[in-house]
């Protein structure tokens, strides 16, 4: 991909930094510095703050919460980033580069611990205490966890989950972006109706699947359900589709690659490309099929994309829940999956410990996908 | 292009056409039908959606009794819609823009700076995609409505964030920012390193070369994330109504959409026009941001 | 733990209730709790209820309530109730009052120290059992302490028939379970399935089953052994629950009983299920249901006239038995606000104005709430039932929602799905899953 791209533009948008304070500096320069150091960061935040407690104010115009949230959302943060910047630029020479990082990467890390790894860790506790996290209870909850027959199904069918919806929604997303890539026309209206199902909220997409899945017995009138209007159509009886064991594990699989596979089609078609024309010109002139540049052409250069989107898919895949939790008595269909026993023992059995214990199974099954994404970052390191 | 590059382009054109034009189709076909159903069924009288299938109607395209904007009226007339849009708004513009500009600085840092550990780091953000929010949601009310001191040192100030779009904001960038910093680590990663080895040369810092070089070259992947963003920040139920609450001033669009259903159910048939209501602005979004996925962008940036 | 406290809250109960509310009438219209000083503020109300109930409730507490005081109170309805209220409750963040379907979750919230004791806001309780009856009240009680003041009660033991064409075939409405199945024998023969039945409702697909075990057992074992096998001193498998439940399995595998038959009940939503009810000529003659089940009949029928309801019939026990649900109100932020709008809104006057509101369709748990408070006969004769049933001390709340909610809102449902498609032959596994199911702490 480097050979393709150009030199940069030099000159006017790279302005270099005027050149750090030497010992001839006099006094009063050094003092505004500092002065100047302490001042921005404190004027930053002030604003911030000050901005805060008016966003804070629920009855204010909507409208200008809406502005004041936009200003503060692009210059608040990006001015924070900038001063934050300033002040390691008047650190001493020799910590500059090892405090930089941290101002890129800090305020993402400071969010992130706050609203995910103090949850995380809270999580980890409670699965070892008692249904309503008075008192510990040593390994019982897991010990629930590897052993309840509903569980254990839950397990089973989130492996199922986890393989097959991002093998087909990565696979026809994938299909997608490639082959509407060479249309014509049509292809922004082609991609949009792909993605259509991610503009709809969950609420939604229930009842769009309520019209594909209704059934109604005999006496109950017509059914509404296309699935079941074909099969009347066809002469047969009407099927209760979600309750089929287990096939209802599939028509559930089905919503899923439905609402996802928009999202894998996007990122894939945006890393399709991004592809130089040059290249794959030039594999053309030289006689290669098109077949042959997908394969030798697009594959690699895409693979890290494929990666992102697969990994993912994989963790939504686990994390699943609302399909699972809205399309009828998971138990008694036997369509329980991992999350979805989360959600049902934490909220509605009302036990903690056995919530959490299912939380942290997810936690953990999380490991293999990213170690297997570190090594991909390494490999791709070492080659750009 | 010579000549016989675009004799290339025309073979290949003829050899795939058909054959491309059809799968797309069907795809195409097979993924709208759903949401064709659904959007027919809006504009059906109520007691037509519950005693015959949608597709019937489609045999008697001209037939007034088949057809009306009765859902679609009872919907929008039910109030508060207003209201719930501009909330839906007040929601997510901020809690798009704010985790997009975080995330990029993160993806930069991981992807073109030095420091220890980065590569632990960078795994356990995107780790953090696993976390179920529902999960995350108590302990952050808690931080919002009592703070939090360990050993009687404030660890976190009592903010008072519950029921504010501050505190909406801040936990919606929260459960954005591991996807984003993926994927944009996943694109400024792959920008090519002699740009900014050559910038470096000129004498240009990081955060010259940042907001200089790698924002313009990475608005693909900055609009990519921000529609996904925003499409799920639009459709979120549970986070509004946790840190916002369902009271009328304050529901955003879905909540209203939840409300105007009731838990049993009743008036289910409503949703089919009032889903495709709360769709109307994400689509525009959706289609405001395509061309942005238009072939060449990136290259031609570079070019100037 | 959970087990200690309920057989607590049921054997606290004084068989006198029945005495206390024939009494109570002559002084029953005085407010609960007197109007507090510095009463100003706001008040929100956390409920379940649905859209057309929040919005007739809110007007009722605007005309009666905010229309008369210095602060505001605010009905917020929500579908997610359950998982919201836990979440804010949790977290730090509880509305002022929450209205609980679910006495076992009141009676937890007081015993973890969340909700405010109405002892402790001055509420007089002897005066509030006169009111609302003791057995209610004391679904909310722990240790001594009261949390719950109920605010809303319905019944669930109700059998809807077409009015209509149920008069013209000379049919009769039954008094008890044999004349049911003789009259439901009958129907068959006239040709027509006499029950419809839907079981699904989602995640929750399998509650309107156990709402048929409980007004079973009720009128199968009777109350007390109601009360052991809520508090699980029998163990769910105990031969009056099979007992109950095979009589529920007449219902369900006779052949031709049941409409669709009755493997596919547990894909028949609850809604659905009334609509072969109203069609010409009907196709089902029965729907027994709660009375909130009007809200799905075609808003064309008219009541009294297309159709009507019976009280579900007497089986082995005498006296007529009732299975109600209903809501009780806890505090969690005790201000003179709150306590001046629990007294008025739990009060004879608001409470009235309530039941003549159409949209409401409530039932005031308040006895001195008469007959003629009532906007249309079907709840007047509904709390009528009610009344009777509470004096005879045969009344019980729902089962599901007093047994910890493992099995009251899990296996419970489950089970009573597997029995309806496996059959009598899979009642014994059933029955003994539940009770495994049990939370041992």
């Amino acid at each position: 991909m480097s050979s393709s791209v150009q030199t940069p533009p030099r000159g006017p948008i790279l302005v270099p930094e005027p050149p750090p304070p030497g010992h001839a500096r006099s006094l009063r320069a050094t003092v505004l510095r500092v002065v100047g150091a302490v001042m921005v960061p404190l004027l930053a935040v002030g604003l911030l703050w000050w901005t805060l407690d008016f966003l804070r104010d629920s009855d204010a115009n909507r409208f200008l919460v809406v502005g004041v949230a936009l200003v503060v959302g692009v210059l608040g943060v990006f001015g924070l980033f900038w001063s934050m910047n300033r002040v390691v630029d008047w650190l001493p020479e020799r910590f500059q580069e090892g405090a930089r990082p941290y101002v890129f990467v800090g305020p993402a890390l400071v969010i992130l611990s706050v609203f995910l790894v103090y949850p995380v860790i809270n999580t980890i506790l409670i699965s070892f205490k008692d249904a309503q996290s008075k008192s510990f209870v040593g390994l019982d909850n897991y010990k629930f966890v590897f052993t309840d027959e509903s569980m254990l199904r839950s397990i089973r069918n989130t492996v199922g989950w986890i393989v097959l919806v991002p093998l087909v929604a990565v696979t026809v997303g994938l299909a997608f972006a490639t082959l509407a890539d060479r249309l014509r026309r049509g292809e922004a209206v082609a991609k949009s109706l792909i993605f259509l199902p991610m503009a709809i909220s969950f609420v939604g997409a229930a009842i769009v699947w309520r019209f594909i899945y209704s059934f109604r017995p005999e006496g109950f009138g017509t059914n509404i359900g296309l699935l079941n209007g074909i099969a009347s159509g066809l002469g047969h009886d009407p099927v209760p589709w979600l309750q089929e064991r287990p096939w209802n594990n599939l028509m559930l699989m089905v919503i899923m690659v439905w609402m996802q596979t928009g999202f894998a089609m996007i990122v894939l078609s945006a890393a399709i490309k991004a592809i130089p024309d040059e290249i794959v010109e030039a594999a053309r002139i030289d006689g290669a099929s098109e077949m042959k540049v997908f394969r030798h052409i697009t594959i690699p250069t895409i693979l890290p994309t494929v990666v992102v989107v697969t990994t993912y898919m994989v963790i939504n895949a686990l994390k699943v829940f609302d399909i699972v939790f809205v399309m009828g008595n998971a138990e008694a269909n036997g369509t329980e999956v991992i999350a979805e026993r989360m959600i049902r023992w934490f909220f509605i059995g009302d036990n903690n410990g056995r919530g959490a214990a299912i939380a942290v199974v997810l936690f953990l099954a999380v490991i293999p996908v990213m170690y297997w994404n570190i090594r991909r970052f390494r490999e791709q390191e070492a080659i750009r | 292009m010579t000549a016989t590059a675009v004799a290339a382009k025309k073979e290949e054109e003829r050899k795939g056409g058909w054959f491309v034009r059809i799968t797309i189709v069907v795809v195409v076909l097979l993924w709208t039908i759903p949401t064709l159903g659904v959007l027919v069924s809006s504009f059906r009288p109520e007691q037509l959606v519950d005693s015959t299938g949608w597709w019937t109607s489609l045999a008697h395209p001209l037939r007034d009794a088949e057809w009306t904007l009765g859902n679609y009226r009872s919907a929008l007339s039910t109030g508060g819609f207003g209201n719930a849009f501009l909330n839906s708004l007040a929601v997510a513009v901020p809690s798009t823009v704010i985790p997009v500009t975080i995330a990029a600085f993160a993806a930069y840092a991981f992807s073109w700076m030095n420091f220890r550990g980065r590569h632990l780091m960078f795994v356990a953000v995107v780790g953090l995609m696993v976390v179920p929010l529902q999960m995350a949601l108590i302990p952050i009310l808690r931080l919002y409505t009592g703070g939090a001191t360990l050993g009687g040192v404030t660890v976190f100030p009592d903010l008072d964030l519950g029921g504010t779009f501050l505190g909406v904001w801040l936990a919606h960038t929260a459960f954005g920012l591991p996807l984003a910093v993926y994927l944009l680590r996943n694109y400024i990663g792959s920008l090519p390193s002699s740009i900014i080895e050559s910038a470096r040369i000129d004498g240009a810092d990081h955060f010259t070369i940042f907001w200089r070089l790698i924002i313009p070259l990475s608005v693909p992947a900055l609009a990519a994330f921000a529609i996904f963003q925003f499409l799920w920040v639009w459709n979120d139920l549970l986070i509004a109504y946790v840190f916002l609450g369902g009271s009328h001033e304050n529901r955003v669009l879905t909540i209203a959409l939840a409300d105007l259903v009731g838990s049993r159910g009743e008036n289910w048939h409503l949703l089919t026009s009032a889903a495709f209501v709360s769709m109307a602005l994400p689509m525009a979004v959706f289609f405001s941001l395509q061309r942005y996925f238009v072939r060449g962008l990136t290259a031609g940036s570079v070019k100037g | 733990m959970r087990l200690r406290t309920l057989k607590l809250r049921v054997f606290a109960v004084p068989v006198v209730a029945l005495t206390l509310l024939a009494a109570c009438g002559s002084d029953g219209d005085k407010d609960i709790a007197n109007t507090q000083p510095g009463a100003t503020g706001t008040v929100t109300v956390f409920n379940a209820m649905e859209p057309e109930e929040v919005t007739a409730l809110q007007k009722v507490v605007d005309e009666q309530i905010n229309s008369k005081v210095q602060y505001k109170a605010t009905i917020e309805g929500s579908s997610q109730f359950e998982e919201q209220i836990k979440i804010r409750v949790q977290g730090g963040n509880p509305p002022e009052i929450a209205m609980y379907p679910q006495p076992g979750t009141v009676v937890e919230l007081g015993k973890s120290g969340k909700a405010i004791a109405l002892e402790d806001m001055g509420f007089n309780i002897a005066d509030m059992e006169k009111t609302f009856g003791s057995y209610f009240m004391s679904l909310g009680a722990y240790n001594g302490k009261h949390y719950g003041v109920p605010t809303n009660i319905n019944l669930k033991s109700m059998i809807w028939y077409p009015k209509k064409a149920f008069d013209a075939k000379g049919y009769k409405v039954p008094t008890t379970f044999n004349e049911l199945i003789t009259l439901s024998d009958q129907i068959v023969k006239d040709g027509t399935s006499p029950w419809c039945v839907g079981f699904e409702s989602g995640t929750a697909t399998g509650w309107p089953a156990t709402d048929w075990m409980e007004d079973i057992m009720l009128r199968t074992a009777g109350a007390p052994t109601y009360d052991k096998w809520v508090t699980h001193q029998i163990p769910f498998n105990d031969a009056s629950v099979v007992k109950a439940a095979d009589q529920f399995g007449r219902i369900l595998f006779t052949p031709s009983y049941v409409l669709g038959g009755a493997a596919n009940t547990t894909s028949i939503n609850f809604g659905d299920a009334v609509a072969p009810m109203f069609t010409n000529p009907p196709k089902c003659m029965f729907n027994r249901q709660a009375n909130f089940i009007a809200s799905f009949f075609p808003k064309t029928a008219v009541a009294g006239v297309d159709y009507d309801w019976f009280p579900f019939p007497k089986m082995d026990q005498p006296g007529d038995a009732a299975l109600f649900a209903g809501e009780l109100s806890v505090v969690f932020k005790d201000t003179p606000a709150v306590r001046d709008f629990l007294g008025r809104f739990a009060g004879t006057e608001v409470q009235c104005a309530s039941g003549r509101s159409i949209g409401t369709s409530r039932i005031s748990p308040n006895v001195n709430v008469g007959g003629d408070c009532y906007a249309n006969k079907q709840l007047a004769d509904a709390s009528k039932v009610l009344t009777a049933a509470l004096k005879a001390n045969t009344a019980r709340f729902d089962a599901s929602d007093l047994m910890p909610s493992a099995v009251g809102s899990g296996s419970f449902w489950t089970g009573m799905v597997k029995y309806v498609q496996g059959g009598k032959n899979a009642l014994a596994g059933v029955l003994s899953d539940i009770d495994k199911s049990w939370p041992t702490a």
